[in-house]
């Protein structure tokens, strides 16, 4: 055990930390886990491990380690599982405050028959709050949770316990911090606690399901059903990433879910068939692009204009790549097979591809996932980031001492 | 709440920030060789326009107004303030209710009012890219042909800027279903304090690095000088219905926005216009024909798919009548439409009637505090023997009650500052914060300790020190005076080292 492990096993206690073995997690050596239980556990937990300079990877659910950079500085792992107060439902005003360490799929339980939904759906089972919100993770019906939190509580780096936003829905009572953290992979702050804005459950959801050919006829198509007023899931999905949804020959799938009055899911439900020949599916549709977006050993995601996204896409079909997109909201997961994870040319033709699609679309990619080597020494965010001097201050200022997710988060932040 | 008048620097020491007399001409010919001549107000005439935003109480002189017409020039008008070492403020149109827009220390301000093009319109990808001078309403204008409207619609729309509206993230009567201005601004060009021009976020809507146009949206002007947005457009609905309820009492009808609200209902807007508010009204040229015996209106807009608006229509107004409405009705045609909106629209017009000043407050509460909280807000203008009336967005919890006055009667005045105090801790008491739309401003910095604790301020302050290390931009705003950043002496207008704890 090494000096500022004993010191933080003494601090905290040894039902909080674990040290063990130096073992290799995402390239980093790490040789002991924290787990904190509280909010104050977390805070102290944090202080100790700015004065001792000792940087943490954060690990919420765990089902986005691979996503962003490699951590490869990190030292020990801190676990926010343990963060889970109870809930805080107000079905009157349709807001609620969870701990940062619940899963996603335990919140959808606890709003059950509430008349509420939660506007989160990353694909992931074990995705957690905290790390829903730290990845601005999205999925095919609702988009980045940045407009959907409230109110923030936040463990800074020095072990501060803060709090942005409120549990209110409109508020500009200084500045809006919440946005800030979300999205910024655990570097500025570790998130302990979010109020979030719900939707209202829906009256009424159908999905229909087209079959759809390669032509650009069939783009546009899928951009006008996206934009029928009651769909809240509007993909084009290649074939080969949903088995099975379309008869065989088909290119690609149309899967909309429409959601809201039940009048005007039929009505839009009508036009869809009109439309694109939809015809109705299940549920498991949706559940399908969840699996679709989330599957294979080496994935991007892109963002681009509506107008500019299927070019993009065709790139990187012409790459090697099974597209899913999202044609409104200008957002396509892109998925490669590799022959391995050593398979160094397979991640080189992706990434040319991915950076061909960006570079056409004028947009913005990630790449998502790929195999530890391919990101190791890696920048998986595109471009260089005109404005990392600005975002190296922030960071300075929230985490001095350098010890969130170190070299996680684009240039290296 | 201090009513704040600072001298005029310029006049008492004879150049900006104290520096002396032929110092200031010299930085006023810097300005003017930047933008030209006539682009620089320095004349004591021209300058009182700009002592003060749209709240009044809270004034202070600028040592010049410079109007520049480009980012470049904007830059180069910063540097140059850097260079003298004065403060310096950007300005829409000024139609601010919390003093965001004055420049205290003798600052410069920086007017956009110049910068009033819209770039681009791409109706195909609905977004728009303008210069911050752009009016609001004109922007929804020069959409509407493409079926698209930018959804942020404040009250002064016909006059306040879209730079105005990102620095204080404003709302309006449609943000209960469409969001205030940071859910629709996509990127930023940003002037930063330095000079240095920088662009934030990206059409896409991705950021490539930390959300830092979430975080410069709402920051009231301290972060750096928006000179160019990209917005998102909306799809005009397919269609939309205006109600009008008619109550008894103003909490009856908060009672119905509290069941419309629980019952998942979205409407596009819920606003309340109380019995008060309804007698001004009335009496003025905004006047709709509304019941002058009626304790309070709810006006109502339902928008989406002509069907599901029609079903909407029916639980709304069932809901209504449930709360007590003595009558619910529809809007006939968009002439009748457009009377409803009047009474809500033409309101703080109106009060101008009735007293020489008023006082328009704003916060936010729970929606299903909204009845104990106006009971309460009206019992404390009762207890101050003040003419408090209400009009405010209550879909969204967010009060405003205002305060008829007149200023010149410091007995009132000092009741007027009283009451409003107490309104915020009321609401601040029941889970709310203290400004929804408004801003903090110079008006309620020193009520920021209601909210948020010194920990919580500290983290705002660590975002400031990133972009402006040196507190020039926008200065004495948003922050308590105490310990955090505002000193007497601008010079020592530093934040404080956080300390790690």
């Amino acid at each position: 055990m090494s000096e500022p492990v004993a010191r933080l096993t003494a601090a905290l206690g040894s039902e909080a930390v674990f040290a063990h073995e130096p073992r290799a997690v995402e390239g980093a050596q790490l040789e002991a886990t924290l787990r904190p239980k509280s909010g104050e556990a977390l805070s102290v937990a944090l202080r100790l491990l700015s004065v001792e300079a000792l940087p943490a990877l954060v690990r919420g659910g765990g089902t986005r380690l691979a996503t962003a950079n490699a951590p490869c500085r990190a030292r020990v792992l801190l676990e926010t599982q343990g963060l889970g107060e109870p809930a805080e439902i107000d079905t009157d005003e349709g807001v609620a405050r969870f701990a940062a360490g619940a899963k996603l799929s335990a919140l959808r339980d606890a709003l059950a028959g509430s008349g509420w939904e939660l506007p989160l759906d990353p694909p992931g089972a074990g995705t957690t709050l905290g790390g829903a919100l730290a990845a601005a993770a999205q999925g095919p019906r609702f988009a980045s949770p940045r407009d959907v939190v409230l109110g923030l509580g936040v463990v800074l780096a020095s072990g501060e316990r803060i709090r942005c936003g409120g549990r209110v829905v409109k508020n500009v009572t200084g500045y809006d911090l919440a946005k800030l953290f979300v999205g910024s992979y655990g570097t500025l702050g570790v998130i302990e606690w979010a109020w979030l804005r719900l939707r209202p459950a829906p009256e009424a959801t159908r999905v229909c399901v087209a079959a759809l050919g390669r032509d650009a006829e069939a783009d546009s198509v899928a951009l006008a059903a996206a934009r029928r007023p009651t769909v809240r899931v509007a993909a084009v999905v290649d074939a080969a990433l949903v088995p099975g949804l379309v008869s065989a020959g088909a290119a690609r799938a149309l899967v909309v879910e429409l959601a809201g009055d039940a009048a005007a899911v039929e009505q839009d439900a009508a036009a869809l068939g009109d439309l694109a020949g939809a015809f109705a599916a299940d549920a498991s549709a949706v559940e399908a692009l969840h699996a679709a977006q989330a599957a294979g050993p080496l994935r991007v995601r892109v963002a681009a204009l509506p107008s500019l996204l299927a070019a993009a896409a065709e790139l990187l079909r012409a790459g090697g790549g099974a597209v899913l997109a999202y044609p409104a909201r200008g957002l396509l997961w892109a998925r490669f097979g590799l022959e391995g994870p050593d398979d160094e040319r397979g991640a080189e033709r992706a990434l040319r591809a991915a950076k061909e699609a960006v570079r056409a679309a004028h947009g913005v990619c990630l790449l998502e996932a790929a195999p530890l080597a391919a990101r190791v020494g890696r920048e998986v965010f595109s471009g260089a980031l005109a404005t990392l001097a600005l975002e190296r201050a922030v960071k300075r200022q929230y985490d001095p001492a350098g010890i969130l997710n170190p070299g996680r988060f684009v240039g290296g932040l | 709440m201090q009513v704040a008048r600072q001298a005029p620097r310029a006049a008492r020491a004879g150049g900006p920030s104290g520096v002396p007399g032929p110092a200031a001409s010299e930085f006023v010919a810097a300005l003017r060789e930047i933008v030209g001549p006539e682009a620089v107000l320095a004349r004591p005439e021209d300058l009182l326009v700009y002592e003060a935003d749209g709240l009044t109480l809270h004034g202070a002189l600028p040592c010049a107004v410079v109007l520049p017409s480009d980012k470049t020039e904007v830059a180069r008008v910063v540097r140059a303030c850097r260079a003298h070492g004065v403060p310096f403020v950007p300005r829409g149109a000024g139609t601010g209710l919390s003093g965001g827009a004055v420049a205290l220390d003798s600052g410069v301000v920086i007017e956009c009012s110049r910068l009033n093009r819209i770039l681009r319109v791409d109706a195909e990808n609905r977004i728009a890219v303008v210069q911050p001078g752009v009016v609001n309403g004109d922007l929804g204008k020069a959409v509407a042909p493409h079926g698209l409207f930018f959804a942020p619609d404040p009250s002064s729309q016909l006059a306040c800027t879209l730079g105005g509206n990102a620095a204080e993230n404003s709302g309006g009567p449609h943000t209960l279903k469409y969001g205030t201005t940071t859910n629709h601004v996509l990127a930023l060009e940003l002037v930063l304090p330095d000079g240095e021009i920088v662009r934030l976020g990206s059409a896409v809507g991705e950021a490539r690095g930390y959300d830092l146009v979430g975080a410069v949206v709402g920051s009231e002007g301290t972060l750096g000088i928006v000179t160019e947005l990209t917005v998102r457009l909306s799809p005009l609905p397919e269609h939309s219905e205006t109600l009008l309820a008619i109550f008894g009492d103003v909490v009856s009808a908060c009672r119905a926005v509290g069941e419309i609200i629980k019952s998942g209902l979205v409407p596009a807007a819920l606003e309340i216009v109380d019995r008060r508010t309804i007698a001004a009204v009335e009496a003025s040229v905004y006047a709709a024909g509304l019941p002058t015996d009626a304790g309070a209106v709810l006006l109502i807009e339902l928008d989406g798919p002509a069907l599901a608006v029609a079903r909407q229509l029916e639980r709304v107004c069932a809901l209504c009548a449930a709360a007590g409405a003595r009558e619910v009705s529809v809007a006939r045609d968009a002439e009748e439409r457009q009377r409803f909106w009047r009474a809500r629209k033409g309101a703080f017009g109106a009060m101008g009637r009735l007293a020489p000043d008023l006082y328009v407050h704003d916060a936010v509460v729970p929606r299903s505090k909204l009845p104990e909280i106006l009971e309460r807000v009206c019992e404390i203008g009762d207890r101050h023997r003040l003419r408090l009336s209400n009009v405010f967005h209550a879909g969204d919890g967010n009060l405003h009650p205002n305060i008829s006055f007149d200023r010149r009667d410091p007995d009132e005045l000092r009741r007027v500052l009283a009451a409003g105090e107490e309104i915020l801790r009321v609401c601040v008491e029941a889970g709310g914060v203290i400004s929804g739309e408004h801003g903090i401003g110079t008006e309620k910095r020193e009520y920021m300790r209601l909210v948020f604790s010194d920990a919580d301020l500290a983290a705002m302050c660590r975002l400031r020190a990133a972009f402006d290390p040196d507190s020039v931009c926008n200065p004495g705003k948003i922050f308590p005076s105490t310990r955090f950043c505002m000193e007497s002496d601008p010079k020592a207008r530093r934040y404080e080292q956080v300390e790690l704890a």
